[in-house]
């Protein structure tokens, strides 16, 4: 399945041809695909959820003409950016979508829940069987600590029990944060934040 | 007639000899354990169930509305050909035939055909004919799994 949902108005596109990313050194070389099957119920260790290096949550110098508040998520880089005044934005290492579950468009942030519930997607359920069709929010849930739903799209910004997993392409399409980068995020963000997502890198 | 009799009592006393004898030096043998009928038929499990889980207590009540939702994707369980129910361990894509067994605690297990209680086995709580709830004995999988809900679809009256 390709998703490359169109949601690009021209306007954005120019706004985005006009940031500038500064991906460090390490981005090219971690562009790796993971085949990680989800891991309900798993609840990593303080010790895994600690990232460390370009991933780490971190203030780095970004310049574009979104308004402070706004959220850019720079897919190929597995960053997630929230934009800070004077060209200063808030970098968060981020999962991606695996090949072919990835996209690009212009949303705004239409719920946001604490402790989602997780209901396992139909092709999760052929290969695991097992597993429950629904599973209540909490620690070990595979969405974490919460989630920011991307307008009316099946997709959100979530946390993840897989600390593991950032970095990577693994997801059906939704952004992954570690709890607490998710957790931090939630806090700043309301409902309504404009968020870009992009695929290409403009320097 | 009478001296095949005869011998027959004989061999009997020497049996009981031996075994008296044997019985005076070795270990007593414990009892045979005293296996109670597990309190509910395979036929209860049997069944298209909506199938969803918990880790909090607080989310019981919308767990158990939550798994009635899911009947459009249900949890399929069939009688085996060996009188149990076939449904999947932790982990396990395939099915394997599973028993409803007596704990010697009084508790009834789900699992594998031998002793209850043991690892792969979950513990079936709160049965009644249109659901039942399963924690799992080892307290990884239920850890990660939680407290299993199942919410018979298209319910009996």
């Amino acid at each position: 399945m390709t998703v490359r949902a169109s949601f690009f108005g021209s306007a954005a596109a120019a706004v985005l041809a006009a940031a500038v990313f500064l991906p460090g050194p390490f981005a090219a070389a971690q562009k790796i695909d993971m085949n990680v099957v989800d891991q309900p119920g798993y609840q990593p260790t303080p010790e895994e959820e600690q990232l460390s290096g370009a991933y780490e949550k971190q203030e780095v110098f970004f310049r574009t003409n979104e308004a402070p508040g706004t959220i850019i998520i720079d897919t190929s880089q597995r960053f997630l950016y929230l934009v800070q005044p004077n060209n200063r934005a808030l970098r968060y290492g981020i999962g991606v979508g695996r090949d072919g579950f990835q996209w690009s468009g212009l949303q705004k942030i239409s719920r946001k829940q604490e402790w989602p519930d997780w209901r396992p997607p139909p092709e999760m359920i052929e290969r695991q069987p097992y597993l429950p069709r629904f599973m209540a929010g909490g620690p070990g849930n595979p969405l974490g600590a919460r989630a920011m739903y991307l307008g009316q799209t099946v997709y959100r910004i979530h946390g993840t029990n897989q600390p593991q997993t950032i970095g990577h392409a693994i997801s059906s399409g939704c952004f992954r944060l570690v709890n607490e980068d998710v957790t931090d995020l939630y806090d700043r963000v309301p409902v309504g934040t404009k968020i870009i997502i992009k695929q290409a890198v403009a320097l | 007639m009478g001296i095949a009799l005869r011998g027959g009592a004989l061999a009997l006393a020497r049996v009981g000899f031996v075994t008296a004898f044997v019985a005076g030096c070795a270990t007593q043998p414990p009892p045979a354990p005293v296996v109670a009928a597990p309190s509910v038929s395979p036929d209860a499990l049997v069944g298209k169930w909506g199938f969803a889980a918990y880790h909090r207590d607080s989310d019981r009540a919308r767990t158990i509305k939550e798994a009635l939702a899911q009947c459009n994707r249900p949890y399929v369980i069939a009688k085996g050909p060996n009188g149990g129910v076939m449904m999947n361990l932790a982990d396990q894509a395939e099915l394997s035939e599973l028993v409803l067994k007596a704990g010697p605690d009084g508790k009834t297990y789900l699992g594998p055909a031998g002793d209850a209680a043991t690892a792969d086995d979950r513990q079936v709580l709160d049965v009644d004919p249109n659901s039942f709830t399963t924690v799992w004995v080892d307290p990884d999988n239920a850890s990660r799994y939680g407290t299993s809900v199942y919410e018979r679809c298209g319910k009996r009256a």
